[in-house]
């Protein structure tokens, strides 16, 4: 800022009266008012900026869960961090590895979900899902992962799981904005018929917290889990396993080999 | 041709470059707000209550920075701000590399977590450090064709 004393200073020394200084604005005043104009409209835009990308990434505010219903007559029981949805006679077992925050997660759900949901009417197919939270700081506030992972053992000890797990996929919050918060997801579960008090009181004290963390920290480190993403091993969202050993979902085929 | 007149030329080229570096990138950056909130964390440096203000702004900052520097006006302490930003910037992508992080710079959108092997930590950096010589050059020699500072100055 010594520049702008020195030429207060340098102003002072040319400008004997106020009235000569109204008259004569020198070049020297006029870079002061540019820099003020420039200093202005970067505060402004800044500050405007961040107003209207906020409103654009609150787009989940104000708003509902839409719901989807499952009409899938299965047995749903949680184990721990997992829920098994399907007889325990069916021929085989499909362990999935999903976050309700992944894209990809919600692309699956869409192509294999009433295939899936066909087999376990059948009585062929069990499938474990585990709800981890891989991507929990990827929400803005960080958290909805868990959140959601947490409400949907809830939902499965109310034995709604199916529609709940449904109905988050195919309304998912963006990557990167704001996620649903505890009451939308206990909104969310009285809409699929949830109605007791220790759902909402589970949601929002956030009882199966650990639980599904500690599901992701035992997939992750899970050597057999891992794949390859564009050359980097490791454990992502959605894997597909059964036996412990991940199923290749680029056949075509793969659900229809799996109860062969 | 005079050699003030030559340099005057320089500067415009490298004023109007710059302005294009910034209206480009903030575009790309504010058009898609969630990509440049997982870009800003990648670098895991900012506590998360400041991730998001920071990826909200900072578009916005290279917007005005670029319109200003179009217009030409104030070009020194627009030049200047932008050298800030640019040093921040590649602090940001240095800090990145030293500690192995994978990730992508995000500078021209996209952002995040790359695979091993995928980052481009040296170029990111070489690109970065040329609009910052850019940025000084207009710092120490604001004077371009075409500014409203040389229009609001030479008519006052």
């Amino acid at each position: 800022m010594g520049g702008a004393q020195r030429s207060a200073r340098k102003r002072k020394q040319a400008t004997p009266s106020p009235v000569a200084a109204a008259r004569a604005v020198g070049p020297d005043r006029s870079k002061i008012i540019l820099g003020v104009v420039a200093v202005v409209l970067i505060a402004g835009a800044v500050i405007g900026g961040v107003i209207y990308t906020n409103n654009q990434k609150n787009a989940t505010q104000d708003k509902s869960v839409r719901v989807a219903t499952v009409a899938v007559d299965a047995p749903v029981k949680r184990d721990g961090g997992v829920v098994e949805v399907g007889k325990d006679s069916a021929k085989a077992t499909l362990d999935v590895y999903e976050d309700f925050l992944c894209p990809i997660c919600a692309d699956f759900e869409r192509a294999n979900s009433s295939a899936i949901e066909g087999k376990i009417a059948d009585g062929d197919l069990k499938v474990r899902f585990h709800l981890v939270n891989l991507l929990n700081n990827r929400s803005d506030p960080e958290g909805y992962s868990t959140d959601s992972a947490n409400a949907a053992l809830l939902a499965a000890d109310e034995g709604k799981f199916l529609s709940f797990h449904k109905s988050l996929f195919e309304d998912q919050p963006a990557e990167g904005a704001r996620g649903w918060t505890k009451d939308q997801l206990i909104e969310l579960g009285k809409s699929v018929g949830i109605t007791s008090q220790a759902f909402a009181d589970g949601v929002r004290s956030g009882k199966y917290d650990s639980l599904v963390s500690a599901e992701y920290q035992k997939a992750r480190s899970d050597e057999a889990l891992q794949q390859d993403f564009n050359g980097r091993k490791g454990f992502g969202t959605p894997t597909l396993a059964t036996g412990g050993k991940p199923i290749d979902t680029t056949n075509p085929n793969w659900l229809d080999d799996l109860t062969k | 041709m005079t050699k003030a007149s030559v340099l005057d030329g320089i500067g415009t080229l490298l004023r109007l470059g710059l302005a294009a570096v910034w209206l480009v990138s903030g575009w790309i950056k504010v058009s898609d707000p969630n990509q440049t909130y997982i870009a800003v964390q990648a670098y895991d440096v900012l506590p998360s209550s400041l991730v998001g203000p920071v990826a909200a702004g900072l578009p916005f900052l290279e917007l005005a920075l670029g319109v200003l520097l179009l217009l030409g006006l104030g070009t020194r302490l627009v030049a200047v701000l932008s050298g800030l930003v640019l040093l921040a910037f590649i602090a940001g992508v240095a800090q990145s590399w030293a500690r192995g992080l994978s990730i992508d710079c995000g500078c021209f959108g996209g952002g995040g977590p790359v695979a091993e092997g995928q980052t481009e930590y040296p170029l990111e950096l070489a690109r970065d450090i040329g609009f910052l010589a850019m940025a000084v050059w207009l710092a120490v020699r604001p004077r371009t064709w075409l500014s409203v500072d040389g229009r609001v100055v030479k008519a006052s």
